[in-house]
């Protein structure tokens, strides 16, 4: 049975190879349809193996490996093609896929109007295939190899609208500050395969408690290098500037890639390494660090954006370091809860983004916006639930995942109270910054009065609704989400931490994010103007999200620049190209004095023969 | 007078021939000249057939005979299509191939 | 000439020395006239006296195969050589004209002949180089009598050695092939090339 997970990996796979190849002859919507299908399919074959999980007892549920066949075979190496379906992939898979085959169904409508709308489609079931290859995994190689993969994915969707330059240069950004990551992740597998001898999850992960001392030099070194590649993934400070270029690809991709899953792969590997993770608590100090100071920073940057799209990022990366500040204080599944439920509230921001771009023909500075409520009801009911559930406000999905990581930055294993103070300023911040996105685009009077917007049409909508309902309730799967995955993380069972006073703070917190946002968007401009000029150093940091752009800038690029006019004017032309040339010029002289001996004459080659027959025979009568 | 004086005969007239080809400078000459050393191996393997007994020798000078034929007719085509072409026929003036 | 004979016979030598001694004189003689007749081919300055040179050397190398018990390749030598290759030879000859050849003694020809005295010494004295050991086969003068030359060599050659006797065809029909395609293409002449 569990056999058929190899369809989780063709079906999209067979999406991107016919349509990449068969594209151009599909017909529009067909092509559209047929990758949703292939994404739909494999989201099938989850529940089947989620199904097939439940009908064995919790501690049989792991290392379920499939094996295809020995792919390396050799003396102290080998490599299987193979895949590892336990309740985390499986997990993992059904966000993937599920969120996926939503979005998927969106973008027939938000891509419509484009003109090579099959080569989005094979790109987006490409993004599907990579991602479940870096969830399914069975071992280090093929993870890198997914997470290569997904990097090339996103390469491909956020440069989609090539004759965007803008687009182009943010998917390189993205690209580049990817392979960071990548050669982190790689140097990592080398690390990992010399101290197990073998890249196998089930082998590395069963050694682990036995072949270091907890903080030992190598496990620090092995976690920090793996957490270069989880950081540069899921764009964690200092390698985040990606991120909210990366909104420069079409909306669904934003949804799909820099929210719901690909982002989150960082999470998820820290997840899966849990067993190398628990022995470097350093490094869990480091992750949950890192964590909580993106959540602040994007937080705070994300205050001040005007691009629609741009503040759903930095709210992206604020959530990312929440689920990082999680896995980092050693509750991975209350991590991996957040990753759930913000992959359905943070989609359906996204794609709720997408309709109102797509009702404002291409607008997105919120500036322009307003008073959409009455032109797109459907867009703004569902709006409204993602910022609820963004913010965190009671009984919605963010709630519950929010104040779990909260509680546990307090009371977690690694938790202390200055990850608890930031994680609860973070959660004011994210309220903010909602509720001003949702003030500054739906209410109010509209100050683009020639514009016209109009409701999307249903095959955009329906997704909303349906990530609407699971973003209001997907806050009660928590205990489910907890006792499965617990077998992966060792049985353990988050402790619920009745603590009234820290949980009061936390839920105050974000009400109070909203009611600032209220107080100074509702009520009238003169609070926003005199805020401004109070704070206008700040502002202008934020604006100019702490110059970080510019520090790279001056401290990498310039230097790498200089290196590189240096190294073309003297060692290129002054080293390799003359020794090259030096060495043509030597070969053509010498042969010019051979080829004296080519004269092009008969006769002459008739002696040379016969000399060249005196001569053996020379051999053969004195030797 | 044995396969000594074989020998000796062979040897001068395949000589003979090498010489000529090298210093004339007709081409028909020269291959004349070739003729000449085909036809003295012939004789040594006619002879040494003789003297062992065994016909593979003769076997053998007659396959040179024909690759011979076919040698000559399709090298005199040739010194025809060079004299056709260049009008004339010293090889020392034919160096198109000169590097 | 029967007289002779008999008077030979009469000095107590048997049939056999005397055929022996008649042979090799013989052979001796021709060879002699063979090696002077090739000397003619590279030594004359006409063509046309090269040409008929060659038809002597080629008609004594005939007579030396039919000494040597090799009749049927006497007959094709003198049939495809002396008769069919020379014939084209003097055709060609006569189509492009015999112009003389000034002979000169240039260092390239001293080199020559000096390269080829080396070769000839080298051919000589590897005679002399250790024994072989000779593989005597079974067909014998005696048998070749039996059942003539000509038979002798085509059940050899259609036995034991047809492979390289149906390649001989083969390379001979491509040679037909191959000059009939240099006669019929029509060349525009050359231009002089000159090198830099």
């Amino acid at each position: 049975m569990y056999s058929l997970s190899w369809l989780i990996l063709l079906l999209p796979l067979t999406g991107f190879l016919s349509l990449s190849w068969f594209g151009k002859r599909f017909p529009k919507l067909l092509g559209g349809w047929f990758a949703c299908a292939m994404v739909g399919g494999a989201f099938l074959v989850t529940l089947l193996m989620l199904a097939q999980l439940y009908s064995e007892s919790p501690a049989d549920r792991l290392n379920h490996v499939q094996t295809l066949y020995p792919w390396i075979v050799s003396e102290g190496f080998s490599l299987n093609l193979s895949i590892l379906i336990d309740p985390l992939s499986v997990f993992m898979l059904l966000i993937v896929t599920g969120v996926g085959f939503l979005i998927h169904v969106y973008s027939i409508g938000y891509m419509h109007h484009d003109k090579e709308f099959n080569r989005f489609f094979a790109y987006m079931n490409l993004f599907i295939f990579a991602m479940s290859v870096l969830v399914l995994a069975a071992d280090f190689f093929f993870l890198i190899v997914g997470w290569a993969l997904v990097g090339l994915a996103s390469y491909l969707l956020i440069g989609f609208w090539t004759e965007k330059k803008s687009a182009v240069l943010a998917a390189r950004k993205a690209f580049v500050m990817n392979v960071i990551g990548d050669v982190g992740m790689l140097i990592a597998a080398f690390m990992i395969f010399e101290h197990f001898g073998s890249l196998n999850y089930v082998d590395v992960f069963k050694a682990a408690p036995t072949a270091f001392f907890p903080n030992d030099d190598s496990i620090l070194l092995i976690t920090f290098l793996l957490l270069v590649g989880a950081f540069a993934k899921s764009a964690q400070i200092p390698l985040h500037t990606w991120l909210p270029d990366a909104m420069e690809g079409p909306t669904p991709v934003s949804a799909l890639i820099h929210a719901a899953t690909m982002v989150t792969a960082g999470v998820y590997l820290v997840a899966r390494c849990n067993a190398l993770f628990t022995m470097a608590p350093f490094t869990m100090y480091l992750i949950a660090s890192v964590g909580v100071i993106t959540a602040i920073v994007a937080g705070s940057i994300g205050m001040v954006q005007y691009d629609i799209k741009r503040v759903i990022a930095y709210s992206t990366m604020s959530q990312i370091g929440f689920m990082f500040l999680a896995v980092g204080v050693g509750v991975y599944s209350v991590g991996m809860f957040h990753l759930m439920t913000h992959a359905f509230f943070k989609a359906l921001l996204f794609l709720g983004a997408g309709s109102v771009i797509h009702g404002m023909a291409d607008e997105q500075d919120i500036r322009k916006m307003g008073g959409l409520r009455y032109a797109m009801p459907i867009t703004f009911i569902t709006f409204l639930i993602a910022s609820l559930a963004l913010a965190g406000f009671p009984l919605t999905a963010g709630f519950f995942s929010k104040e779990e990581i909260v509680m546990n930055a307090y009371h977690g294993q690694y938790g202390n109270f200055v990850f608890w103070g930031l994680a609860v300023i973070a959660v004011g911040m994210t309220g903010f910054y909602t509720f001003r996105l949702f003030f500054y685009t739906f209410m109010g009077k509209s100050r683009t009065p020639e514009a016209k917007p109009h409701e999307s049409p249903l095959v955009m909508t329906a997704p909303l609704m349906i990530l609407a309902g699971l973003s209001l309730l997907g806050g009660f799967l928590g205990p489910w989400v907890h006792s499965f995955l617990s077998p992966v993380f060792g049985g353990a069972v988050p402790m619920h931490h009745d603590d009234a006073m820290l949980e009061i703070i936390a839920v105050a917190a974000a009400m109070g994010g909203i009611i600032a946002a209220v107080a100074i968007y509702m009520t009238g401009k003169d609070q926003l103007a005199f805020a401004k000029q109070m704070l206008a150093p700040i502002y202008e940091a934020l604006y100019n999200k702490y110059y970080i752009d510019e520090i790279y800038d001056f401290l990498i690029v310039k230097p790498v620049k200089a290196i590189g006019k240096f190294m073309e004017e003297r060692a290129e032309k002054l080293g390799i190209d003359f020794s090259v040339d030096e060495v043509g010029r030597q070969v053509r002289e010498v042969s010019r004095g051979i080829s004296i001996w080519q004269s092009g004459k008969v006769r002459i080659y008739a002696l040379n023969m016969v000399a060249g027959m005196v001569t053996i025979l020379l051999f053969v009568i004195f030797m | 007078m044995g396969s000594e004086f074989v020998l000796f005969i062979s040897a001068a007239i395949f000589s003979i021939g090498s010489v000529g080809f090298v210093i004339r400078k007709n081409p028909l000459v020269m291959f004349m000249s070739v003729e000449l050393m085909l036809n003295a191996v012939n004789f040594l393997l006619i002879g040494y057939s003789s003297f062992l007994n065994s016909l593979d020798g003769q076997i053998f000078a007659l396959i040179i005979m024909t690759v011979a034929a076919a040698e000559v007719v399709v090298g005199l085509a040739i010194i025809l299509t060079i004299f056709r072409t260049r009008h004339e026929l010293d090889v020392d003036r034919i160096n198109t191939l000169k590097g | 000439m029967m007289e002779f004979l008999d008077q030979l016979w009469s000095f107590n030598l048997d049939r056999e020395t005397v055929y022996g001694l008649f042979q090799q004189s013989l052979v001796f003689i021709i060879g002699m006239t063979a090696i002077l007749a090739s000397l003619g081919v590279i030594l004359c300055a006409s063509p046309i006296y090269s040409a008929l040179y060659l038809i002597g050397n080629m008609v004594c190398l005939a007579m030396l195969f039919l000494l040597f018990n090799a009749e049927f390749l006497a007959v094709v030598q003198v049939v495809v050589y002396a008769g069919a290759v020379m014939i084209l030879f003097l055709f060609i000859i006569a189509l492009l004209g015999s112009k003389e050849e000034k002979r000169e003694l240039s260092f390239q020809n001293f080199t020559a002949l000096s390269f080829v005295g080396l070769l000839f010494g080298e051919l000589l004295m590897s005679m002399m180089v250790g024994e072989t050991k000779p593989v005597l086969g079974q067909v014998t003068p005696e048998v070749v009598q039996q059942v003539g030359s000509a038979k002798a060599i085509g059940i050899e050659l259609f036995s034991n050695h047809i492979v390289p006797f149906e390649l001989a065809s083969l390379l001979l029909l491509v040679a037909a092939v191959g000059i009939i395609s240099l006669a019929k293409f029509s060349y525009k002449p050359l231009r002089k090339r000159t090198r830099t």
